[in-house]
């Protein structure tokens, strides 16, 4: 046990010591020009959620166009087109991968760690006005400028660079995803240097909690990966703009050419996903379980061994693309080894709730769904992996099924998990309990009706990004499904509403939250919540993160306290390092 | 998750009711209509089991310790390991061992999927924005269907003449992308006689879902017949036949973009087309009129001169030379698709098109009563165009 000291930056006056971070300072431009990371990341948390809510929009609009062969609501396929693309566009570029580094991330990682901010504030700030200005580049399409995007999330080249072919938007959607990259690439930086450089005495790289080992791993790619998607949109943007012949074969360019470049961004893509709510999902279950993660090392050390071989296994999105043989068997290899380490996380999750103490209270339950879901999205990568089996489902209803279950199912839901993980410290507030298990309920069957059946509607040959599918052979059988699913969809949606209403009341209404309602041992818990503008009053006692023997009910606060019995380490008055860079 | 019981419960009861079923359809695959099919079948069954293992261990795992390990007290102290490294090295080289079987039966598999054999019937497949040319060795060529020899192999040699297309044909277990700038192949064997769905799998803008081809296998015998047929058909038809030829097996290939009814498309609707081609009613993006056109040089566009077919031959074979205004330049060129007389039947079309079509856009076929022509050489057949379409079930 040893004591980290992180002295206020300034003399604390008893003013100040009641204040906390919402309540600081006050007025717009102060959260507009903050530089704490805490009101960044409430920023991006509102952000984030009023483009899922726009992003679901969509998702609605395209299932209730596919509850009849013949398209219930859209006369022009060009208009579900525009639909699903900015479904698709939204949720990955504005709202999953921004969702937990930089929403939960910037709030939670310099607290977790025991830093005052992360390294450099400002460029965090320029963080979150990159995102913006991304998002008002999306908002342009959705406005339908130049007549919009229809090209689909993944600008597939020569459709995306022909001029009457895909609309002229997609110019307006890449600035905006090459300005997304800078956001993600500086977030990425800012965390990387922070953990590096701003951990107190006594926090060790082992004994940082996981979900700072995921950030790191994700940060990683950030940085590494990013690059390439911006390089690529800006080749795609200057083959449409100029004629510059890259990927379209009419000017001397390859078009698997763009599908290698942009898959090697978008593959890791999808770890910067998937990676944090791993991270998330390893301190819902410690906590709620009041069990000391089972193999914390490795757990950690897959954290890297994914976000390595994330790099190696772009290929696999073009198995049928155009490939040498040879390659997609390389490609088919490495993808099965990236199911290792996820396998790994399970496991160790499931050892962890083994003989612990359970509560199934909101936020577990979200982690529990997690791992059924992503028990599910990760097995159904073996049939998409594995080459003969992907030639007959690449491109159908089981691929979407496949990464809905992964990206939204797994991502999103330890992300809403997280939320609700960490809402007591970020709002100060609790909401209610049992709304939040009901809005589970809702979510967990809604997703499942809504994807599960997904997958035998692409096995039995239904093509993805379909407006209509009226005069086909299996015509009647697609049918059937997608009812259901579109059925699962308005129960997901009713879901959601459930849960945006309580979380709302309880910013309002909501009981005060304790300082430490579940029991965490990680120190954003040993602060206030919310926590103050500089993160501790005192310093916070650098332990074994997952050790919980330490902790007890306090009925008084209803929260957890340090136990009398056991004599609490560290001297909060030591200085030390300042936490700024 | 009853939900999701159930349908695993579904899908293994139909799955083993399935082999006796229809084709060999389960809950999960389509009818199997090619030789590799039943591989194929197999492989992901065997996948499946697999999952089916991992999933309800882990399944029974997460719910068994969320009830039996419930919360009872405030704070429970746990003395339990927190790791255990033989476990651990365990549940990573299982898995590991299972995924290296998995990774070899798919690559055995996909190495012959992707391994045409020699001496396979050649079909070249055209995709272009929305629909589908198919070329056979003898000549004959069809659009948006294809009629193929059954316990043979085929290959299809495909090409895009625009973006990408992506041939995928879910009863044979078989697809690949159409890339333009590059041939690409795909090969099976079908073993049933009958009637399978053809389907664009890869995003291809606004007719993507419309961009559908029929399969028809036939045995050896029919088949050689048929394609026969097929190598002739328009060539054998009475001059008065040719407009329903034109209608009923043409036409389809241009339904995603023309309408015949003179609702909006992504092209100009055939409705009035050979009217307003006679007023000159055209406007084009580069500023010209049709009117104008048809006064100038030497009177290609002059309606007293063949200038309306002229004008529709043009945009059929060389569509990029005028642009209708209000229209993007996406049509793609028919020539070398269509032969001369089916570009001709293709005009005879548009020009009487109430002949050939009903008011609300379906195909009218020619009445039974029509009497033979003299001068074709067509006999029976001539009489009855609407019904060879290579049909399957004779």
């Amino acid at each position: 046990m040893t004591t980290i000291p992180v002295p206020p930056s300034q003399p604390v006056t008893p003013e100040l010591a009641r204040d906390n971070y919402l309540t600081y300072t006050r007025g717009i431009w102060s959260w507009l020009f903050t530089l704490d990371h805490k009101r960044i990341g409430v920023m991006y948390l509102c952000g984030v959620l009023s483009m899922f809510f726009v992003g679901g929009i969509f998702a609605l609009l395209v299932r209730t166009q596919l509850l009849t062969p013949e398209g219930a609501v859209f006369n022009d396929n060009a208009n579900y087109n525009r639909a699903f693309t900015l479904h698709g566009a939204i949720m990955v570029f504005l709202v999953i991968i921004p969702s937990v580094p930089a929403a939960l991330g910037n709030f939670v990682l310099p607290i977790m760690l025991g830093a005052k901010d992360v390294a450099f504030p400002r460029l965090n700030l320029f963080s979150f006005w990159l995102w913006m200005a991304g998002a008002v580049f999306f908002i342009l399409v959705l406005v339908n400028v130049d007549g919009g995007l229809d090209t689909g999330w993944t600008f597939y080249t020569p459709y995306s660079t022909t001029d009457g072919m895909a609309f002229g938007g997609v110019l307006w959607a890449v600035i905006g995803v090459f300005i997304l990259g800078f956001s993600s690439i500086f977030t990425g930086m800012n965390f990387i240097v922070t953990i590096h450089r701003l951990r107190p005495p006594g926090m060790t790289w082992f004994r940082m909690p996981l979900f700072l080992w995921a950030l790191y791993a994700t940060a990683l790619i950030q940085v590494l990966a990013t690059p390439v998607l911006g390089i690529t949109v800006a080749l795609l943007f200057m083959e449409r703009l100029f004629g510059m012949g890259f990927f379209n074969p009419a000017l001397g360019g390859d078009p698997v050419l763009y599908q290698h470049f942009f898959w090697f961004y978008s593959h890791p893509a999808v770890y910067i996903m998937i990676l944090p709510a791993m991270g998330i999902i390893s301190e819902l279950i410690s906590v709620h379980s009041h069990k000391h993660i089972f193999g914390y090392r490795f757990i950690a050390f897959s954290s890297i061994a994914i976000a390595v071989f994330g790099f190696l296994v772009w290929g696999h999105h073009m198995f049928t693309s155009g490939q040498s043989q040879l390659i997609n068997v390389i490609f088919s290899a490495i993808t099965f080894s990236v199911s290792i380490p996820s396998a790994i996380k399970v496991f160790n999750w499931l050892a962890t709730l083994y003989r612990g103490s359970i509560s199934l209270n909101t936020p577990m339950l979200y982690a529990l769904g997690f791992i059924v879901i992503f028990a599910i999205g990760g097995l159904t990568g073996l049939h998409l992996g594995t080459l003969a089996t992907d030639i007959h489902l690449h491109d159908t209803y089981f691929v979407v099924a496949h990464f809905h279950y992964v990206m939204m199912g797994s991502a999103l839901i330890a992300m809403i998990g997280g939320m609700h993980h960490w809402w007591p410290k970020m709002t100060g507030r609790m909401y209610n309990e049992n709304w939040g298990r009901f809005g589970f309920a809702l979510v967990f069957i809604g997703f499942n009706v809504t994807f599960f059946t997904q997958f035998a509607l692409g096995s039995q040959g239904m093509p993805r990004r379909y407006a209509t599918y009226n005069g086909m052979v299996l015509t009647d059988l697609y049918h059937l499904y997608h009812v259901i699913s579109t059925i699962g969809s308005y129960i997901l949606a009713l879901g959601f509403f459930v849960t945006a209403g309580y979380l709302l009341h309880s910013i309002f209404a909501g009981k005060r939250a304790p300082d430490n309602p579940w029991g965490g041992r990680s120190l954003e818990w040993q602060c206030t919540s919310p926590p103050p503008h500089d993160n501790f009053k005192e310093a916070p006692t650098v332990g074994d993160c997952y050790d919980y023997s330490v902790l007890e009910w306090d009925e008084s606060q209803q929260g957890y306290k340090w136990r009398e019995d056991i004599e609490r380490p560290g001297n909060p008055h030591v200085s030390g390092k300042d936490g700024h860079a | 998750m009853i939900t999701l019981v159930a349908d695993i419960i579904q899908a293994e009861a139909l799955g083993t009711l399935g082999a006796t079923l229809a084709g060999g359809a389960t809950y999960w695959m389509p009818e199997q209509a090619s030789e590799v099919a039943p591989k194929i079948d197999w492989l992901f069954e065997f996948i499946n089991v697999i999952c089916y293992i991992f999933f309800g261990a882990i399944l029974i795992l997460t719910v068994g310790f969320s009830i039996a390990y419930r919360r009872r007290k405030r704070v429970h102290q746990d003395k339990s390991a927190t790791h255990h490294t033989a476990l651990e090295v365990t549940w990573t080289i299982v898995p590991l061992l299972i995924v290296i079987v998995m990774f070899y039966m798919g690559m055995t598999g996909y190495m012959y999927l992707d391994t045409v054999p020699e001496n396979a019937y050649e079909v070249r497949v055209n995709g272009q924005v929305w629909s589908w040319t198919f070329q056979h060795p003898n000549g004959a060529v069809e659009g948006n269907q294809v009629t193929l020899p059954m316990d043979r192999p085929v290959q299809f040699i495909m090409t895009s003449s625009d973006v990408l297309h992506a041939v995928f044909i879910p009863a044979f277990r078989v697809k690949n992308d159409v890339v333009p700038g590059r041939y690409r192949t795909l090969w099976f064997t079908a073993t049933k006689p009958g009637e399978y769905q053809l389907m664009c799998a890869e995003y291809c803008g606004k007719g993507h879902s419309d961009m559908l081809a029929r399969v028809f296998v036939l045995p050896e015998e029919e088949f050689q017949i048929e394609i026969a047929r097929l190598a002739q058909e328009y060539m054998d038809l009475p001059t008065e036949a040719l407009g329903y030829y034109a209608a009923d097996k043409l036409y389809p290939r241009c339904a995603s973009c023309h309408t015949v009814n003179g609702d909006p498309g992504t092209g100009p609707s055939f409705k009035g087309l050979w009217e307003r081609t006679q007023a000159g009613e055209q406007k084009f993006t580069n500023g010209a009129t049709l009117s104008q056109l048809q006064k100038q040089g030497d009177g290609f566009y002059d309606p007293a001169m063949g200038g309306v077919q002229n004008y529709l031959r043009e945009s059929i074979l060389y569509p990029q030379k005028l642009i209708n205004e209000g229209y993007g330049p996406v049509m793609p060129s028919f020539k070398g698709q269509l032969k001369e007389r089916q570009v001709d039947a293709l005009i005879m079309m548009i020009r009487e098109l109430e002949t050939y079509f009903e008011p609300d856009g379906s195909f009218k076929p020619q009445p039974e009563n029509t009497t033979p022509a003299e001068g074709a050489a067509g006999t029976e057949e001539a009489t009855t165009p609407k019904q060879d379409g290579g049909s399957p079930e004779a």
